[in-house]
């Protein structure tokens, strides 16, 4: 042996050993991207500036609901705050574009950008798992930012009330729009997100893509609405997820709202859970292809 | 069962581009070197072991598992080190290992120990609490060996993993692999241009060109003593050619050097006597072993009759 070797092993012969322990597979590997992701979504483990974005957008969709919680628990008048459960979310929905339009890209453009994929694409998991994880992982980040308001209006009304107890019982049939409204909302916007945000490796790209989509659709909602009548105006509003959403979560309460914009369409709401449902799918399947074929 | 074993392996990108041309080879466990010219298909085939692209024919084994249907299952045992950049800039050395670890299957208090003793292994200490956007490329390329490692694997794939680094860094890269196969008994295979460093880290030898096996053999049986007497003199080659071939001895310069073919000792004597009558000045006078480099430099020769 040379000095030249024997010294560099002085350098690196501390630590490598042989691990007998076990190895988890496949659904360790995408239940850790899963979490990463999750994390991620929210800044977690990442620097300050990471935090920012996720976590302002999250106070401005809690923030109207709290602030008319504490209102209602400091002047008790009846039926005082604009917000109830069936019109918050539909109230969300530039927060909750932004909020897509931003941590979509977050989660999946980096690891393009960057060739992490090769890496993913070489460990224990499937090209599908890793489309799986992070779509799986956006829908819960969403899900989360709509979940904390319906959770604190719920709080609101129990606790602003006279008697806890009775106000308790009154709310308990919320509580299936409290928990599964968000779930609606979550999936077809998140998946729409991915879907675009996985196309490109460019992280302003794909913020600008997923902004303009969900603009644009508004957008030409709205004009048509105004712009032409009958039919032609009811069926216009479908080009807007929010409102397909929207209707999806009407389907789950039993009813629309006759002033909001699902009810002014007069459609029967079957038609915006299937749009719904084919959103999220249509997302899925076709951040799933993306990454079927996405060089790695 | 061999350490990887392909039959007919083919590889089209495309109608005209056939980057894997039928190879079909075993190999036992040990430290492979794969070489061949940038283009030649290296990375190609590395990505194929990994099931990271698909063959267009033909079939490949990996500890006995097929890659195209039991990817998930080798790449649990297989390291990866890519020849391009592959890390994400804002997360620290210690995180993105330790994700990874947990990638390959280890759990969480697992990955985390591993992390540390790989890092270590390496050669990366504080800096590895930092941002991995703020390395040099040596550091960069240690990360992506640790992460390569951090799962211990079976079988390491390494793709160029000198790339891009000074000559000091290349030494302590290599030696790094070499540690690591020999003494951990970690399977490596080592894609390169570069023949001087397999040579240094190698005990066998894939040689692709044009996609293409143009051998697959012990390192040792590609260095052997050829039987050749090279002789370098001042100039003049031609005539001492010329005067060992009236001997009958066959000889045939290259460049200033006369190749004389030495089955015995009497050519010795031949050669001595005629660059004295000569007057020639003797520069060299060596056995001629075989070169690493013959293998690519002959090739074309053969090829294009």
């Amino acid at each position: 042996m040379t000095a030249r070797e024997s010294a560099t092993g002085a350098i690196y012969d501390l630590g490598y050993r042989n691990y007998d322990g076990p190895r988890l597979g496949r659904r360790a590997a995408v239940t850790t991207l899963y979490w990463q992701s999750l994390r991620a979504a929210f800044g977690w483990g990442r620097s300050g500036k990471a935090k920012i974005v996720p976590w302002g957008l999250s106070a401005f969709a809690v923030a109207p609901a709290a602030v008319a919680a504490a209102i209602a628990a400091l002047v008790p008048l009846e039926g005082a705050s604009p917000f109830n459960y069936d019109n918050y979310l539909f109230g969300l929905t530039a927060v909750l574009s932004l909020f897509v339009a931003a941590q979509a890209p977050e989660l999946v453009s980096g690891d393009q950008r960057h060739r992490v994929l090769s890496l993913y694409f070489s460990h224990a998991l499937l090209r599908v798992d890793y489309a799986l994880a992070k779509l799986g992982a956006m829908i819960t980040a969403v899900f989360i930012v709509c979940f904390a308001p319906m959770v604190v209006l719920f709080l609101g009304a129990v606790l602003a009330a006279q008697d806890v107890g009775a106000a308790l019982g009154d709310q308990a049939e919320n509580l299936p729009q409290v928990l599964f409204a968000p779930l609606i909302y979550a999936a077809p916007i998140s998946a729409l997100g991915l879907a675009i945000a996985a196309w490109t490796p460019r992280r302003a790209y794909a913020t600008g893509a997923i902004i303009a989509v969900f603009i644009v659709t508004a957008a030409v909602a709205g004009i048509l609405e105004q712009a032409t009548s009958g039919r032609l105006a009811d069926w216009a509003q479908l080009v807007n997820p929010f409102v397909a959403a929207d209707g999806a979560r009407d389907l789950l309460v039993g009813g629309p709202n006759p002033d909001a914009a699902v009810g002014r369409t007069g459609l029967p709401l079957w038609i915006f859970g299937l749009e719904t449902l084919l959103i999220a799918v249509a997302g899925t399947a076709a951040a799933m292809w993306r990454y079927r074929r996405v060089a790695a | 069962m061999p350490l990887i074993e392909t039959r007919a392996l083919t590889k089209r990108y495309g109608e005209h581009v056939l980057a894997l041309d039928g190879l079909t080879f075993e190999v036992e466990p040990g430290i492979i070197g794969l070489v061949g010219a940038n283009g030649a298909g290296k990375s190609t085939f590395l990505k194929i072991l990994l099931g990271l692209l698909d063959p267009t024919s033909g079939s490949a084994l990996v500890m006995g598992l097929d890659v195209t249907r039991q990817g998930p299952e080798i790449r649990q045992f297989v390291g990866y080190l890519p020849e391009h950049d592959c890390l994400p800039p804002d997360v620290s050395a210690t995180e993105f290992v330790s994700h990874m670890g947990r990638m390959s299957g280890l759990p969480a208090a697992a990955a985390r120990e591993r992390t540390a003793e790989v890092l270590r292994h390496v050669g990366l200490y504080e800096e590895r609490y930092r941002p991995i956007g703020g390395y040099s490329t040596g550091m960069k390329q240690r990360v992506k060996l640790a992460q390569a490692l951090v799962h211990d694997p079976k079988l390491l794939l390494l793709d160029e993993p000198t790339n891009g680094l000074d000559p000091a860094g290349r030494d302590e890269m290599l030696d790094l692999v070499k540690r690591t196969g020999t003494e951990f008994g970690i399977a490596t295979v080592v894609a390169s241009h570069l023949l001087g460093e397999i040579e240094r880290v190698c005990s066998f030898l894939l040689a692709i060109d044009n996609g293409k096996l143009l051998r697959a053999a012990p390192i040792a049986s590609f260095t052997e003593r050829t039987g050749m007497l090279g002789v370098e003199v001042d100039d003049g080659a031609d005539a001492l050619a010329g005067r060992l071939t009236a001997a009958g001895i066959e000889a045939r310069v290259e460049g200033r050097s006369v190749l004389v073919d030495c089955p015995d000792e009497r050519p010795y004597d031949v050669v001595r006597d005629a660059i004295d009558e000569l007057g020639l000045g003797l520069v060299r006078l060596e056995h001629r072993r075989n070169r690493l480099e013959d293998l690519f430099r002959d090739q074309p020769e053969v090829a294009q009759p």
